[in-house]
């Protein structure tokens, strides 16, 4: 083809905005510049870099707990690299694939495998990581092959937050949560948002996987096994089935507005979420946000057990989760610095004292204790939440293997397709299995 | 650098004796030095920081490469898998539908604005950059966050159509059926670009061709289209060929609108948006790599036959 000067400079052109589409994949938004990075000598100190995501109470703590730390050990200098959580991730990825991960890591359970199974985190069980005063089922969540590399940072379970305003407008009783079933659930959610003349009786309850795990592990399945998905596409498909149960009951809105609601995490910044804005009665959420929903929301809400099959809340097979843990990159310099780090904050009233309840309720048995009386109003409520239901744990769930921590996601796009007449829930139950399957695959 | 050696062809060519000759050859390589030396900056960051990225992103579509771990060479794997993923299939479809309408229907806005300004209003420079605003916000974050609450079921929007009486209560943005529409619709918005390029194009017809067509009892819509359109048709071909380029590679739009999710059902899976699920929330860059090439490929083909069709309906007058 011969081409003219004019169609040449067009091409050019063309060629030049084209080549942007190659530099997506080739190099990431945000990428760090490089040289901040600690690890170093400096002087006789030893500079860690230390990252987290957060909100502005926590960005405030952690600058105080670092202050403090270095105090405590003057020979540690720590270089704090905030983030908020969405581009948290893209950073710590490009750092670790760019050999400049941060020595001390914040870390979350949808990813520590990926970062774990493929050797980038420090085993801080072999580097003098000390739990020995954690609460039963606090330490598991951190192990990959039988490995610490994270050590919980809190205590979280996951809860339905219930507005007891919105009960009062609808005339109802708070619901008894340590007898109800997913059934009563979808009664109760039904009732109020007709009787109170809200679009939601309930949000959320479908698309976290916290809810659809609990249901597994009372149908005696789990989210994940080591190696690979723990339910069928039965199960999964029985999940489909009681959401839209709940759909046709008037419980949990028309498929436009819980498809607008979005996820937990994947949808509205949680101070526009449902409950708050007072369109919703009832709220998926973890322990943790308690606090926030409240300052958002200026209500007291109210915690509540999930739901059981048999109505007996001491068989609904809860667990702790690690709100969040502290990991340590494997080519840290200093790995006694960063488990310095871990063992202050896990162990030390010192760091209790700044952080409180912030990233969840302490682990560590003595340390629960110590800071009960200081908590605010709202984090005595989940520190007491959390020890009530002692009774109804059972075994702590693994962390997703490499490739899981997308389950969520992929749910909820399933249960859009079904809540739009897409799919049957058969079919959706089939493609999520397969779909979640393909990704642990690569 | 092509004026440059241009005017060095034109000399050469004058010159007659063979010593003249190498004088001027001479003197053409020192204008080329100079030429290249203030090419030198871009040089550098067309080999830096495009081709660099561009051969590595290369090597690790062979790859699996997981961000983490080395990448470990696995051939052709990535793109053969890429025959196989149901998701792949749904962004491309996305994609077509949003380049094959958004992109006419974009141009279609861009040229009705331009010829409204050329026809010599007051106060021109202020409508010009008023229509131009759009395009240099449309692809902003800002913008799609706008976008995002205009089209909710509260949304502006709606709100505007219960004053005229319609109680709509729909969730433009949330339902499978509308989604990828309110985006396309905010693509269409930002036709400033374009209209600025056809605005100077317009500018470049001699006027006496309308008043020749006029005293021989033309009508406007007969000289447009005798007069106009053959006459923009270069600019028309350079808006095509560059807006089809920027719309297979839109992003923003929709991974703000929808959250980075693509949803509803994955009705504004992009493809870029999914190249990204992939390389940075999936942790498979070698895939996100491959994915960049096919889009390439993809890209390099539709320029393609843009460039074999112009032949038969663009018209340089030369």
């Amino acid at each position: 083809m011969a081409l003219n000067r004019r169609q040449f400079l067009i091409g050019a052109g063309g060629l030049a905005a084209a080549a942007t589409t190659m530099g997506l994949s080739a190099c990431a938004p945000g990428a760090p510049s490089g040289g901040s990075q600690g690890g170093g000598e400096q002087g006789g100190k030893t500079a860690l870099a230390l990252a987290w995501w957060g909100n502005p109470t926590r960005n405030k703590n952690t600058e105080a707990l670092i202050q403090a730390f270095q105090q405590a050990s003057p020979n540690i200098t720590l270089n704090g690299q905030p983030g908020d959580f969405a581009s948290y991730w893209d950073k710590l990825a490009t750092q670790t694939a760019g050999g400049q991960a941060p020595d001390i890591i914040q870390m979350d359970m949808a990813y520590i495998s990926e970062y774990g199974n493929r050797g980038a985190l420090l085993d801080l069980g072999k580097n003098g990581a000390d739990t020995s005063k954690f609460v039963e089922g606090t330490v598991e969540s951190g192990k990959i092959n039988d490995q610490l590399v994270g050590v919980n940072a809190g205590i979280n379970t996951a809860v339905i937050v219930a507005n007891p305003k919105i009960f009062e407008k609808a005339k109802m009783d708070m619901p008894d949560d340590k007898t109800w079933t997913w059934d009563q659930l979808s009664d109760v959610a039904a009732e109020v948002a007709k009787k109170a003349g809200i679009p939601f009786g309930l949000v959320y309850l479908f698309g976290g996987d916290p809810m659809f795990g609990a249901y597994l592990r009372q149908n005696g399945k789990e989210l994940f096994t080591e190696k690979d998905v723990g339910f069928e596409p039965a199960d999964a498909q029985a999940w489909f089935d009681l959401m839209m149960k709940f759909q046709k009951a008037g419980g949990i809105g028309t498929p436009q507005q819980i498809s607008e609601e979005g996820s937990p995490g994947g949808g509205k910044p949680i101070d526009q979420s449902a409950i708050v804005l007072g369109r919703g009665a009832m709220q998926y959420q973890n322990s943790n946000q308690l606090e926030a929903l409240n300052a958002a929301s200026g209500e007291s809400l109210k915690l509540l057990r999930a739901p059981s099959l048999a109505g007996k809340a001491t068989e609904r097979k809860a667990w702790y989760k690690a709100s969040m843990l502290w990991s340590a990159s494997a080519k840290t310099k200093n790995p006694e610095a960063a488990v310095a780090w871990i063992n202050w904050f896990a162990n030390t009233k010192e760091a209790v004292d700044i952080d409180k309840a912030e990233r969840g309720i302490p682990p560590n048995a003595e340390l629960q204790e110590y800071i009960k009386p200081k908590l605010s109003p709202a984090q005595q409520q989940v520190a007491k939440f959390i020890v009530d239901i002692k009774p109804e744990l059972a075994s702590t769930p693994i962390a997703p293997p490499p490739g899981g921590g997308k389950l969520a996601e992929i749910m909820f796009r399933y249960e859009s397709d079904v809540l739009f007449g897409k799919a049957s829930t058969a079919e959706a139950a089939q493609k999520f299995v397969d779909e979640v399957k393909s990704n642990l695959q690569v | 650098m092509s004026a440059i050696s241009e005017l060095s062809t034109v000399r050469r060519v004058k010159a007659k004796s063979p010593e003249e000759k190498r004088l001027r050859a001479k003197e053409a390589a020192r204008d080329n030095k100079a030429g290249y030396l203030f090419l030198l900056p871009w040089l550098i960051g067309l080999v830096l920081i495009v081709a660099g990225p561009l051969i590595a992103s290369l090597y690790l579509s062979f790859t699996n490469y997981s961000l983490i771990q080395a990448p470990r060479w696995i051939g052709l794997e990535n793109y053969a898998r890429m025959l196989d993923d149901p998701r792949l299939h749904q962004s491309l479809k996305v994609t077509f539908i949003y380049v094959i309408v958004g992109v006419p229907l974009q141009l279609i806005a861009a040229l009705a604005i331009a010829m409204l300004l050329n026809e010599g209003m007051k106060g021109l420079a202020f409508y010009r950059s008023v229509f131009y605003l759009p395009s240099m916000l449309g692809a902003s974050v800002a913008i799609a966050l706008i976008w995002r609450q205009m089209f909710e079921s509260d949304g502006l929007v709606n709100q505007v159509l219960r004053v005229f009486g319609i109680p709509a209560t729909t969730s433009w943005i949330a339902d499978p059926k509308y989604a990828l529409w309110t985006i396309i619709l905010l693509h269409i918005w930002t036709f400033g670009s374009p209209m600025v390029i056809f605005l100077a194009g317009l500018r470049q017809i001699p006027g006496m061709y309308y008043e020749a067509a006029s005293v021989d009892g033309a009508s406007h819509w007969a000289q447009f289209r005798k007069i106009t359109l053959p006459l923009l048709s270069p600019i028309i071909f350079f808006n095509l060929v560059l807006q089809i380029i920027n719309a297979f590679q839109a992003f923003t739009q929709a991974f703000v609108v929808s959250n980075g999710t693509g949803g509803p059902s994955d009705s504004t899976l992009f493809y870029t948006v999914y190249l990204y699920q992939r390389g940075f929330g999936q942790f498979q860059m070698g895939y996100a790599a491959a994915m960049a090439w096919l889009l390439v490929a993809i890209i390099a083909a539709f320029t393609a036959i843009n460039f074999f069709f112009s032949k038969y309906w663009v018209f340089y007058g030369d």
